[in-house]
């Protein structure tokens, strides 16, 4: 008993200095962002601001895009990973349910297509849009982020397909639905906890892309919240450390509380994904 | 998994009327009706993907410049000169540091953090939720804001919470954390590990919860400590799950640049110009489509030869599940 005793406090103190190490930097720079001016460059640093100056973010918020730059990156999200879903479904549909010549090939290249480098999309995407007149266009970037999102879901789903039972598209069509029917009717309703996952994943990686946004997009008014942060911090002559934290703290706020209340979904979309295979 | 490539591999006839009933032909052999599944997302990627890959690959042999337009003549110079270049080389070390050590230490700290919240779990203490969520937050930050935080963090003056620390410490609590050559790629590495963590946590903790618990059960009955069920039990049954991390964290290192250009933008000097940084520096201050081209076939080939691996182990553990 005493052993484990022993046991149980490791197992909270390991967990203390984790969540310690993880926490701590998020929750500095919560705290310079709500210090004064002086009280920044004060030295030694205290922990916690004298009085919290939450009219910090008001000021970020109003002399600074990046209100702008999150409403760009929720837009971005939202129709790069609703995109991603519509070609993600049907292709996860087709791998789980047929078999077919090219099976193999098909399932090699969405594998391999997870893990190739944004850099090396941007930069002949680059070229071809300044050559197309996309540079500073959301279809072009879209586009790209669709792609990148798009086989990692492909494979999720097509993992979380496998575990439906097959008799179910039987029935429905042996009750005369068409496949599309079937597949719209009751296997979709059928996986949406999958669905759920899938679209966290895509979001939070859409919300984190910056290679590929920071060469395509040249206009201010359209970067994203990553591109706009470093933005910010290359105009630190005008900035502020505390504008500078409290930009940083708006631009990571929506992904932290997303990943928090949806913690259970996103565990399982990743290690479907990529431990199952 | 059922439908596992490496059966529908030894089957290359396939199967007639005669073998099975005919309601399950219809659906294991589609005949032409499973393309319309699979085009929209084989074009999209031949379209976004293929293309570029080709292209940059192409583009390396080329003398050209990043302003479009201008005539170029195909060359192998860039690769000589890749070959030549002491920054080049240069480059290449710190990357071969930068990987292996933010790779090993995410490893080792993903596992041990994985080991720690699947263990709280399993004795029902309280807290795994929070200590889950608060690792997993800092892989959900754009890279870009994590090298702010960091900076923020590595401030060099007195206000600096981390020289603050050292000084606690005993330490002059000076320290050049980011304007030291030696110190600066410490510094990226701590950022990188920090940020890089919790997703090698994500996938051992999954992988811990598919051990059954009965072979703890059996292990601990035949006496063995807690250190030995780690070395003969826990790691073995791991292996696939580690090494498939380790790839898809190598690859994810050698390609990531987006924290470094925030936290030291690659300097002081070049100290800290990661391969992946060095591509977009030569590309877009230098404008040296050509040679930038090539070493992102440099950065590409290590990629493929990480995705071959991927490949390989994903699908021996299909045809094993």
């Amino acid at each position: 008993m005493r052993g484990d005793r022993i046991g149980r406090a490791g197992y909270h103190l390991g967990q203390a200095v984790l969540v310690i190490a993880f926490a701590f930097p998020l929750a500095w720079v919560l705290s310079l962002s709500l210090k004064t001016g002086p009280e920044t460059l004060q030295s030694p640093p205290s922990l916690l601001p004298e009085s919290p100056q939450w009219g910090n973010y008001a000021t970020v918020l109003e002399n600074t895009p990046i209100g702008r730059y999150l409403v760009n990156s929720l837009f971005l999200v939202a129709v790069s990973v609703t995109g991603a879903l519509l070609v993600a479904v049907p292709a996860a549909y087709g791998l789980s349910r047929f078999v077919f010549r090219g099976r193999r090939t098909y399932s090699r290249g969405v594998l391999a297509a997870q893990l190739v480098s944004p850099l090396i999309i941007a930069v002949p995407a680059y070229r071809l849009f300044v050559a197309l007149g996309l540079v500073d266009s959301y279809v072009g970037l879209v586009l790209i982020y669709i792609a990148m999102i798009a086989p990692f879901l492909t494979w999720f789903l097509k993992t979380y397909l496998d575990t439906v039972p097959r008799a179910l598209d039987e029935a429905a069509m042996i009750d005369g639905c068409s496949r599309l029917r079937t597949v719209v009717s009751v296997i979709l309703p059928t996986i949406r906890p999958g669905l759920a996952s899938a679209a966290i994943l895509g979001g939070v990686t859409t919300w984190s892309q910056f290679a590929v946004p920071f060469i395509l997009l040249d206009t201010r008014e359209l970067f994203p919240v990553s591109v706009g942060v470093v933005n910010l911090q290359q105009t630190a002559g005008e900035i502020t450390t505390q504008y500078l934290a409290a930009g940083s703290v708006l631009a990571v706020a929506p992904v932290i509380v997303l990943f928090v209340v949806f913690q259970r979904h996103i565990v399982g979309a990743l290690t479907a994904g990529a431990v199952k295979g | 998994m059922t439908t596992s490539l490496s059966a529908e591999a030894t089957s290359t006839r396939p199967p007639t009327r005669q073998d099975r009933p005919p309601g399950r032909d219809r659906f294991a052999h589609p005949g032409r009706a499973v393309w319309p599944w699979l085009l929209p997302l084989g074009l999209l990627l031949a379209l976004v993907l293929v293309y570029p890959v080709v292209e940059i690959v192409r583009l390396s042999f080329t003398d050209a410049s990043l302003v479009s337009g201008e005539p170029y003549r195909f060359t192998l110079d860039t690769y000589r000169s890749l070959a030549r270049g002491t920054d080049f080389q240069q480059t290449l070390g710190i990357t071969f540091v930068f990987v292996l050590f933010s790779t090993v230490f995410q490893l080792l700290i993903g596992f041990a953090a994985a080991l720690l919240v699947h263990g709280a779990e399993r004795r029902g203490l309280r807290g795994t939720v929070v200590t889950r969520a608060v690792v997993m937050a800092a892989w959900a930050i754009p890279g870009v804001v994590i090298g702010v935080i960091w900076g923020l963090l590595y401030q060099e003056t007195g206000s600096g919470i981390l020289n603050h620390g050292l000084s606690l410490l005993g330490f002059s609590g000076q320290a050049p954390f980011l304007s030291d050559p030696d110190l600066a790629l410490t510094s990226v590495i701590v950022a990188n590990v920090w940020r890089g963590t919790a997703f090698s946590m994500i996938l051992c903790y999954a992988g811990l919860k598919t051990i059954p618990d009965d072979v703890y059960e059996a292990a601990r009955i035949d006496g063995a400590r807690a250190h030995q069920i780690l070395g003969r039990i826990t790691v073995p049954l791991m292996l696939p799950i580690l090494t498939t991390t380790l790839v898809l964290v190598v690859v994810e290192t050698f390609n990531t640049f987006d924290m470094v250009l925030a936290l030291t933008g690659g300097g002081p000097g070049t100290a800290t110009q990661v391969l992946a940084l060095g591509v977009y520096d030569e590309l877009f201050n230098q404008l040296n489509l050509g040679r930038g081209a090539a070493m992102a076939v440099v950065l590409m080939a290590l990629n493929v030869v990480m995705i071959a691996l991927y490949l390989r182990l994903v699908e021996r553990q299909e045809g094993v599940a």
